[in-house]
């Protein structure tokens, strides 16, 4: 529950995640099962399937305050 | 999980795919992805025409079985004109005029109907027709059945949606009417005695909780619901929602420094603003009418302010 109120806190808008695409500050974090992830996502974006996302993001995010935009299938 | 600068990104993939953004593939995954699923479908494969057949529409379904009753009608007919075996009703062999196709169509309708009254019968090589237009029509018959079913099925789960959702937004309606009398309650105790005195601050942090779980409720059903509500009673609820903040925001200027202090109050607010703040004419995924965006924007701008 804890991780999923950090997820909704802020949200980010499709022209901003346009804009930063190339921007290294921010890391794009794809949730959805690796199959729709293989099918298409969005460029650059890495995948941390929301299953086991605890350690797996710990081991790929070391610095807690790197700025993160997640997505899944949406919209919601 | 610790981090600190998360941002949802509530389009998803599918807003990103519909406004025509670039898409990136990962071929080996989706080639591993595609094997499986071409393993499942090998072994479905078998009954996959069956699928198919499931898988059309009522209006089709039924007129492929009329058609099929038609095309075996006129066999049963066209077989006893030109290959010597035919039908027979009683002890009379039906004959190859208009009155044959009228018995030859209505052993048709029979035989698709699995009903088989016995007054006509096929003979020699014409039962084999007759057998399989039967399998047939129990397959497609089988088909419109569960078809009409599963309809109505559909309509009465749509209907059970509808009715939670409808007492979903009632019962939002309700609570933020009590978080406003009870914000206008704890107002009139502040101006009386000019501070907060501990029991009015403890009904102020549970009016902030149940304002957030009801903000919580709006907000899912502005970016997440799959059922939309009708315009006026998202007016109505914007616009308890607007007096709702309103109130709060004049308690919260007026709330003394010392004495108001409340780690759960600071944290309700927090959380309020952070949610109301997402709601705008422009950044809900759905387009509204002026009105209910102007509400939204006003919304977003008490948000504003209680940060």
């Amino acid at each position: 529950m804890k991780a999923n109120h950090e997820l909704c806190e802020r949200g980010i808008f499709y022209e901003e995640l346009v804009a930063r695409l190339e921007d290294r500050a921010l890391v794009i974090v794809n949730v959805m099962p690796k199959e729709i992830f293989a099918a298409g996502h969005i460029p650059g974006s890495i995948h941390l399937p929301i299953t086991g996302i605890e350690a797996k993001a710990r081991q790929r995010i070391s610095n807690l305050d790197q700025e993160i935009a997640v997505y899944c299938a949406g919209p919601h | 999980m610790g981090y600190t600068r998360v941002r949802h990104y509530h389009g998803g993939m599918e807003e990103w795919s519909d406004r025509g953004a670039s898409i990136e593939t990962s071929m080996i995954v989706a080639e591993r992805a595609a094997v499986r699923t071409a393993t499942r479908q090998s072994s479905a494969a078998r009954f996959s025409w069956l699928e198919t057949l499931a898988g059309w529409r009522l209006e089709r379904l039924i007129g492929i079985w009329l058609g099929m009753i038609a095309v075996f009608g006129v066999i049963y007919w066209l077989a006893g004109l030109s290959l010597g075996w035919s039908l027979r009703a009683g002890s009379d062999w039906v004959k190859p005029d208009l009155e044959g196709l009228e018995t030859a169509l209505y052993f048709s309708f029979v035989t698709a109907l699995s009903i088989g009254y016995g007054d006509v019968i096929p003979t020699g090589a014409l039962r084999v027709p007759a057998v399989i237009e039967g399998i047939a029509g129990l397959l497609i018959f089988g088909c419109v059945i569960s078809k009409l079913v599963s309809r109505r099925q559909e309509e009465l789960t749509e209907e059970i949606h509808r009715t939670t959702f409808d007492d979903r937004l009632d019962r939002v309606r309700t609570n933020l009417h009590l978080v406003f009398s009870d914000l206008g309650a704890v107002q009139q105790l502040q101006a009386e005695r000019g501070a907060l005195p501990g029991q009015a601050l403890r009904r102020l942090e549970s009016a902030v909780r149940v304002f957030r779980g009801e903000l919580q409720t709006i907000h899912d059903l502005l970016y997440a619901s799959r059922l939309e509500p009708d315009e006026e009673t998202l007016e109505s609820l914007l616009a308890n929602l607007t007096i709702c903040l309103q109130s709060l925001i004049e308690l919260n200027s007026a709330r003394p420094g010392s004495d108001g202090v409340s780690v759960p109050l600071d944290t309700g607010l927090h959380s309020i603003s952070a949610l109301a703040v997402e709601i705008c004419g422009e950044c809900v995924p759905r387009q509204h009418a002026q009105a209910l965006k102007d509400s939204m924007d006003q919304i977003q701008e008490l948000a504003r302010r209680i940060a």
